[in-house]
C-alpha cells in the first residue's frame, strides 16, 4: 500500500498558505498524503517520533516561529535516518542569500510560493513527481530554483 | 656651514704658521745681523790693534835709532837704555802681532818679512856699534853701515806702512761687504715685517668674516629655534633627549606643556615625567623606557598623562639612540599628544558602528520589504486567483470588473515592492544606463497612475524629450514618484495641473548646479498648482521617511521623494524643489548630458 501514494510534510507557520497547500493537493490529479505543521518544533517532534512514516517530500517554509526552516534542514542533514526525504525550500522571498545557504545546506528545491493558485498546483504537482534520484544527481545551482 | 667653517679654521692655522715662520726668520735674520756688526767691529778693533802695534814697532825701531845716535855722538851708555829697552818692546810687540795674526797668512808672511828687515836693521844697528871706530864717525865703513841702517829702516817703514794699507784694505773691503750686507737685512726686515702686517690682515678679515658669518649663522639658528618652538606648539610635539649613560635628560619647552606645564618648570628627571603619567600606563612606560636604553629603535610607544586640572591626553612617543662624541648613547625622542587624532578615530569608529547598524537596519528593512510586505500581497493575489477560477460564475460582471482592477493594483504595487527593493539593494553599477526614449517612460509613468490621474481629472502636459542615457525603470520611478506627489498634494478645489518642461542648459547658468561634472545638463521642471510648501522645508523634504504633513491628513510613507534624489543622484544628477504655500510647488531634475 506504500506506493499506491506520496507522502508529503509541509511545515509553515501560516495558516492561509497550509490552506492552499493542502487544497492544492486535493485538486492534484495524484494520490498524496499531505501532513502540515505549524512550525520546525512540530515537524522535528514528528520526525523523530518512531514507527512514524517518513515522507517522501518536505515542504520547508524558512521564517517559522520556534525552530526556523533552517535549523530543520540543518538537523535533518545530521540525520542518516532522514536521507532519503526530498527537501524542498518553500518560500515567500528568493533573496540570494536564503538560496545560497539552502543550497550548501543541502536542501533539494527550492520554490518561491507562487501568487496564483493556478501556478501553485503546477510547481507542486511537479515538484512531487520529481525522479529525486535523477535530480539529486545533476543538482547544481542553477537549476536549484525552481522556474515558473 | 660646517665645512666652510673648518676650511677657514685650517685657513687660519696656515696662517698662524706662515706667520710664526715669518716672526722666526725675522728672529734670525736680526740675530745674523746682529752676529755680523760684532764681528766687524771686532775686524775694526783687529785691524787698529795691529795697526798699532805696527806703529809702535815704527817707534820703537825710531826710538832705538835715536838712541845709538845719540850714543854714537855722545858715547854715553844712557843713550843705548833706549836701544834695549826699544828691542824688547819690539819684541813684545812681535809676540802680540803674532797673536792677532795667527789665523791671517798674507800679513803673517808679510810680518815674517818685516822681522827680517827689522832683525836686519838691528843686526845693522849692533854692527855699527861694533864696527863703530872709537870717535871716528868719519870712517867710510861706518858710514856706509850707517847709511846702510837708514835704508833699511826706510825700507821697513815703506813694509809696515804697506801692511798698514793692506790691512786698510782688507778693512775696507769687509766694509764694504758688510755694509752691503746690512743694506739688504734692513730691506729684508722690512719686506717681512710687511708680509706679516699682510698675513695679520688676512687674517684679521677671515677671522672678522667667520665671526659675521657665525653671527649670521647664530641668528639663522634663533630663528629656527623659535620656529621649531612653534611648530611643535602647533603640531603639539615635544621633544627631548636622554644621555643613558649620565642619565642626563632635556625636555624642549612643548614638551611641559603637552603634560600641562610651564615650560622648564620642572626638573627634566624620568621620575619628574612620571608623575604626571596616567597611573594605569606609568609601569608600561617604564618598562618601555628601560628597553629604549638598549634598543637602537623602537616602536611607538603610546600612554596617556593628566593634566593637574585633570584633563586627560594621549601622547605617542618615539626613540631613536645615536651615539655621541664622547662614545655615549643619547636617545633623542619626539613625543606627539595624538588626543585628537584618538578623539577623531573614535569619533570615526562610533560613526563607523552608527553606519554598520545602519546597514544592518536596512538590510532588515529589505527582508521586511521583500518578505513580510510580499507575504500578504502574495495572498491577496492568491485568494483573487481562486475567487477568478472557482466563483467567477457567481459574480456580476462589475465584480468581475473590480476583482480585475483589484489584481491590477496588486500586481503593480508587487512590482512597486520589488522595484523599491531592487532599487534599495542595487547600487549603480548594477543598473545599465541606455539611451532611453524619455517620452515612452513618462507615458509608462502616466500609465501606472492611470487611475489616480483620472479621478482627479489631473492634467498633464508635457514638451517632447530627446532621448537621453538613464537607467529606464528608475526615471520612470521618478516620474512616477514626482507626478503621484502633485497630485496627491493638490490645492483644495482645484484640479490638478502639472507642466513638464525641458530644455538643455549650461551649468554655469544654474546657480542650483552645484560643482557641475558636465558643462551641459537637461533640465526637466515639474511644476503644479498644489498645496505648495514654505520655501524652508526645500531640502528637508527629500530626506528619508521626513513627512511635512500629519499622516491624517495625507498618506505616504515620507520615501517617495528621498527615493527621486537617490535616482537623480545616480545618474549623477541634481533635483531641487521650491515652492508657494497655497500656490505650487516646481521640481527641478537636471540630468547630465555627456
Amino acid at each position: 500500500m506504500q506506493e499506491d501514494y506520496i507522502n508529503i510534510i509541509l511545515a509553515d507557520d501560516d495558516e492561509d498558505d497550509r490552506l492552499f497547500f493542502t487544497d492544492a493537493f486535493e485538486e492534484i490529479k495524484i494520490t498524496t498524503r499531505v501532513k502540515t505543521f505549524n512550525d520546525g518544533v512540530y515537524l522535528m517532534d514528528y520526525l523523530n517520533t518512531d514507527g512514524i512514516q517518513l515522507p517522501n517530500v518536505l515542504f520547508l517554509d524558512l521564517n517559522m516561529p520556534r525552530k526556523s526552516g533552517l535549523e530543520c534542514l540543518r538537523e535533518i542533514k545530521q540525520n542518516e535516518k532522514f536521507n532519503d526525504i526530498a527537501i524542498a525550500i518553500y518560500s515567500t522571498s528568493a533573496s540570494e542569500e536564503d538560496i545560497e545557504k539552502t543550497f550548501i545546506k543541502g536542501a533539494n528545491i527550492y520554490i518561491k510560493k507562487p501568487s496564483d493558485f493556478k501556478t501553485l498546483k503546477k510547481v507542486l504537482s511537479e515538484v512531487v513527481t520529481i525522479n529525486w534520484q535523477y535530480h539529486t544527481n545533476s543538482m547544481n545551482k542553477e537549476n536549484f530554483l525552481l522556474r515558473f | 656651514m660646517i665645512k666652510t667653517l673648518s676650511n677657514n679654521i685650517s685657513f687660519l692655522r696656515t696662517m698662524l704658521y706662515l706667520s710664526a715662520f715669518v716672526i722666526l726668520v725675522v728672529g734670525a735674520l736680526t740675530y745674523r745681523s746682529i752676529t755680523e756688526v760684532t764681528k766687524s767691529s771686532e775686524m775694526v778693533t783687529h785691524t787698529y790693534k795691529v795697526n798699532v802695534e805696527l806703529e809702535q814697532i815704527l817707534s820703537n825701531l825710531k826710538d832705538a835709532e835715536t838712541g845709538q845716535r845719540g850714543f854714537i855722538i855722545t858715547r854715553d851708555s844712557v843713550f843705548l837704555d833706549s836701544y834695549t829697552s826699544g828691542r824688547s818692546k819690539i819684541n813684545n810687540s812681535f809676540a802680540e802681532l803674532k797673536v792677532l795674526t795667527r789665523n791671517d797668512t798674507l800679513l803673517n808672511t808679510n810680518l815674517i818679512a818685516l822681522n827680517g828687515l827689522i832683525n836686519k836693521r838691528l843686526i845693522a844697528f849692533q854692527t855699527s856699534y861694533s864696527s863703530l871706530p872709537k870717535d871716528d864717525i868719519d870712517d867710510p865703513a861706518f858710514i856706509s853701515n850707517f847709511r846702510d841702517g837708514k835704508y833699511l829702516m826706510d825700507s821697513i817703514s815703506v813694509k809696515i806702512k804697506s801692511i798698514v794699507s793692506l790691512q786698510n784694505n782688507i778693512l775696507e773691503t769687509r766694509k764694504n761687504e758688510y755694509e752691503n750686507d746690512l743694506m739688504a737685512t734692513p730691506l729684508l726686515l722690512f719686506s717681512l715685517l710687511l708680509c706679516s702686517l699682510v698675513l695679520m690682515y688676512v687674517a684679521y678679515n677671515n677671522i672678522y668674516k667667520n665671526i659675521k658669518k657665525l653671527k649670521a649663522t647664530n641668528e639663522a639658528l634663533e630663528i629656527f629655534k623659535e620656529s621649531t618652538n612653534q611648530s611643535e606648539i602647533v603640531s603639539k610635539h615635544g621633544s627631548w633627549t636622554w644621555n643613558v649613560k649620565d642619565n642626563v635628560f632635556t625636555f624642549s619647552d612643548n614638551l611641559y606643556r603637552l603634560v600641562g606645564e610651564q615650560p622648564q618648570s620642572f626638573k627634566p628627571t624620568i621620575e619628574n615625567f612620571l608623575n604626571y603619567v596616567h597611573p594605569e600606563d606609568v609601569e608600561q612606560l617604564s618598562k618601555q623606557t628601560e628597553q629604549m636604553k638598549e634598543n637602537v629603535e623602537l616602536p611607538y610607544i603610546y600612554y596617556r598623562v593628566v593634566h593637574k586640572n585633570g584633563n586627560i591626553k594621549h601622547l605617542k612617543a618615539y626613540g631613536k639612540s645615536l651615539i655621541n662624541e664622547e662614545n655615549d648613547t643619547v636617545l633623542l625622542g619626539t613625543t606627539a599628544d595624538i588626543t585628537d587624532e584618538i578623539m577623531s578615530f573614535r569619533a570615526l569608529e562610533e560613526r563607523n558602528m552608527e553606519l554598520e547598524r545602519n546597514n544592518k537596519e536596512l538590510s532588515s528593512f529589505n527582508y521586511v520589504a521583500s518578505h513580510d510586505l510580499q507575504e500578504p500581497l502574495r495572498k491577496i493575489q492568491t485568494f483573487l486567483s481562486r475567487l477568478e477560477d472557482e466563483e467567477a460564475e457567481n459574480l456580476s460582471s462589475k465584480g468581475t470588473k473590480y476583482i480585475d482592477r483589484i489584481q491590477n493594483a496588486a500586481t503593480r504595487m508587487r512590482l512597486l515592492i520589488d522595484d523599491l527593493l531592487q532599487f534599495s539593494r542595487s547600487n549603480k553599477a548594477d543598473k545599465v544606463i541606455e539611451e532611453s526614449n524619455i517620452n515612452l517612460l513618462l507615458e509608462a509613468a502616466k500609465q501606472d497612475l492611470a487611475e489616480v490621474i483620472s479621478a482627479e481629472n489631473a492634467e498633464i502636459t508635457s514638451d517632447t524629450f530627446p532621448t537621453i542615457k538613464v537607467i529606464p525603470f528608475q526615471i520612470q520611478q521618478l516620474f512616477i514618484n514626482l507626478l503621484g506627489n502633485a497630485i496627491k498634494y493638490k490645492a483644495e478645489g482645484k484640479t490638478p495641473k502639472i507642466v513638464i518642461k525641458h530644455k538643455v542648459v549650461d551649468a554655469e547658468d544654474e546657480e542650483n548646479i552645484v560643482k557641475p561634472k558636465k558643462a551641459f545638463y537637461h533640465k526637466i521642471t515639474f511644476t503644479d498648482n498644489g498645496i505648495g510648501f514654505e520655501e524652508q522645508y526645500a531640502e528637508q523634504i527629500f530626506t528619508l521617511f521626513s513627512r511635512l504633513h500629519n499622516k491624517d491628513e495625507y498618506s505616504g510613507t515620507g520615501i517617495g521623494l528621498s527615493i527621486c534624489k537617490k535616482i537623480v543622484e545616480n545618474h549623477s544628477g541634481y533635483i531641487t524643489a521650491s515652492g508657494q504655500p497655497g500656490k505650487g510647488a516646481v521640481f527641478t531634475v537636471y540630468l547630465p548630458i555627456d
